[in-house]
């Protein structure tokens, strides 16, 4: 029987809750934290809404010389890992059978921009640790220095679809035989005035309607949508074989049964019927599951007026016509490179807890065929779930959960 | 500057700088023969230093003439030299 890859072990940030049992309540409760952004960098004779995450609470061990020369992003990348090292118990395992992969690419904007302004008249003083700090690997180097991790790690950059193709990419390096642990980070995509300027123009972010009503403006497969809205987020998962848990005595959230990976040929932003329809079978295909095993969907919903109604499609062109779906993103914003690896977790502990949260802003569902969660969480057994991504440049992502007991 | 540094006020912002990046010296009292890499600055935390340092001063000085200093005390002279020069 060939290794299953099983999830031990889970960390999350979000600007609703820091940490699972945080992050749980938020999600059930259908808590928001849409604004007006206010990072520095973040706006320039503009007011983009989004989700900003508070103060981030760094595990203590790290020193405060290590922070100041941390990133947003690598910090929140530290602190999730935190969470689910500990969870996962990995501190008896050999670190050379321990990998990482981080989703996401540029996932540094804003601390660039911010850099680059500071040093623009006085470049002479700019720190010799930019050398470092540019490269998104930086947040491996940083990871791997601060936790027993010495099999490979390195990062896979997917657009929004960065988060699940680093689960995807962990299970493989397990499945490979590559290495007994790898842990997926789904990176804070940390956004400077200039990316939300390039959403904008390009009409992929909102929101022009209700740039007055912050809570209001993230309405994912609501008739009224115009756009996603972005939130900061952050999320890690241990991967590792269902033998290895066993050995190990750790009990799984769920195991990984199969994926697709699937591209539309298409570099540009539109979606596409035929990608995420293949991406959704292959999953199913993967697992040996048919549709009306499904008791979940955690979609892609980003509140994008053509993204959300092809999703819609490609779920019917599977079969999943009917399936109980919510809209994570209604109530996180969309994390970008974070953001499959923080649904998956999303996903993970519902299923754990036997409830679907809340979608927010759902009061028209573009289309009423499917068994909506709207505005208040839901009793609800999760065994099987699929979760979904997709990203710029025609990639799109599924993956198929079984729940573990 | 308006007024010239004196050496020790040199030595006191190295001994800031030198705090921010490498852990553990909240509690060491500096000397002027301290070695950076003796109180456990590597390579990379001697470059941010000297050039934390240098902003601090608004005051640039090329690379190859911070590897002729042997502890802070002559890493403090030589920047007291350029300000005096500049």
């Amino acid at each position: 029987m060939p290794p299953e890859p099983a999830v031990t072990g889970m960390g999350v940030l979000s600007a609703i809750g820091q940490g699972k049992a945080a992050f749980t309540k938020a999600l059930l409760d259908g808590q928001s934290a849409f604004g007006i952004m206010q990072r520095p960098g973040r706006q320039r004779q503009s007011a983009y809404l989004g989700a900003e995450i508070g103060e981030i609470a760094v595990p203590t061990a790290i020193p405060r010389q290590t922070l100041r020369a941390a990133s947003l992003s690598a910090q929140a990348a530290l602190t999730v890992l935190d969470e689910a090292w500990t969870e996962a118990g990995l501190a008896d395992v050999d670190p050379r059978r321990i990998g990482l992969v981080v989703g996401g690419s540029n996932v540094q904007q804003r601390e660039l921009t911010q850099i680059h302004e500071t040093y623009r008249d006085t470049a002479d003083f700019l720190r010799p640790t930019y050398a470092l700090s540019f490269m998104d690997s930086d947040l491996c180097g940083f990871c791997t220095a601060h936790f027993a991790i010495r099999g490979p790690a390195y990062t896979v950059g997917g657009a929004s679809a960065s988060g699940q193709l680093a689960i995807v990419q962990a299970a493989q390096a397990v499945l490979a035989g590559q290495v007994d642990v790898c842990i997926a980070v789904g990176a804070l995509m940390d956004l400077s005035h200039w990316e939300c300027r390039g959403f904008r123009a390009l009409g992929a972010m909102g929101s022009d309607r209700y740039a007055d009503e912050p809570a209001r403006a993230c309405r994912p497969f609501d008739r009224d949508r115009d756009g996603f809205i972005f939130g900061e987020s952050c999320g890690a998962v241990v991967i590792e074989s269902l033998e290895s848990s066993d050995r190990r005595g750790r009990k799984p959230y769920a195991t990984l049964r199969g994926w697709g990976v699937v591209m539309d040929g298409n570099r540009n932003s539109n979606p596409s019927l035929e990608g995420e329809t293949r991406a959704i079978q292959n999953a199913l295909n993967a697992a040996g599951w048919t549709a009306s095993e499904i008791d979940y969907v955690n979609p892609h919903g980003t509140g994008s007026t053509i993204g959300d109604e092809t999703e819609l499609q490609a779920l019917h062109a599977c079969g999943l016509t009917g399936v109980y779906l919510n809209a994570t993103k209604s109530l996180l914003g969309h994390g970008l490179s974070a953001a499959g690896t923080v649904e998956v977790i999303a996903t993970l502990l519902q299923m754990q807890a036997g409830r679907l949260h809340p979608s927010r802003n759902l009061e028209n569902p573009i289309d009423p065929s499917f068994q909506w969660v709207q505005e208040q969480a839901a009793d609800h057994q999760i065994e099987r779930a699929l979760t979904s991504s997709m990203g710029f440049g025609g990639i799109n992502t599924a993956l198929s959960w079984q729940r573990h007991h | 500057m308006t007024k010239a540094m004196t050496k020790t006020e040199l030595l006191d912002l190295i001994a800031q700088h030198t705090r921010e990046i490498v852990p553990g010296l909240d509690a060491h009292q500096f000397a002027a023969s301290d070695r950076l890499a003796d109180v456990g600055a590597n390579s990379i935390d001697r470059a941010e230093i000297a050039m934390l340092v240098q902003e601090s001063l608004g005051l640039s000085v090329p690379r190859v003439e911070l590897f002729g200093p042997k502890n802070i005390g002559e890493l403090a002279d030589l920047f007291l030299q350029k300000l005096d020069a500049a």
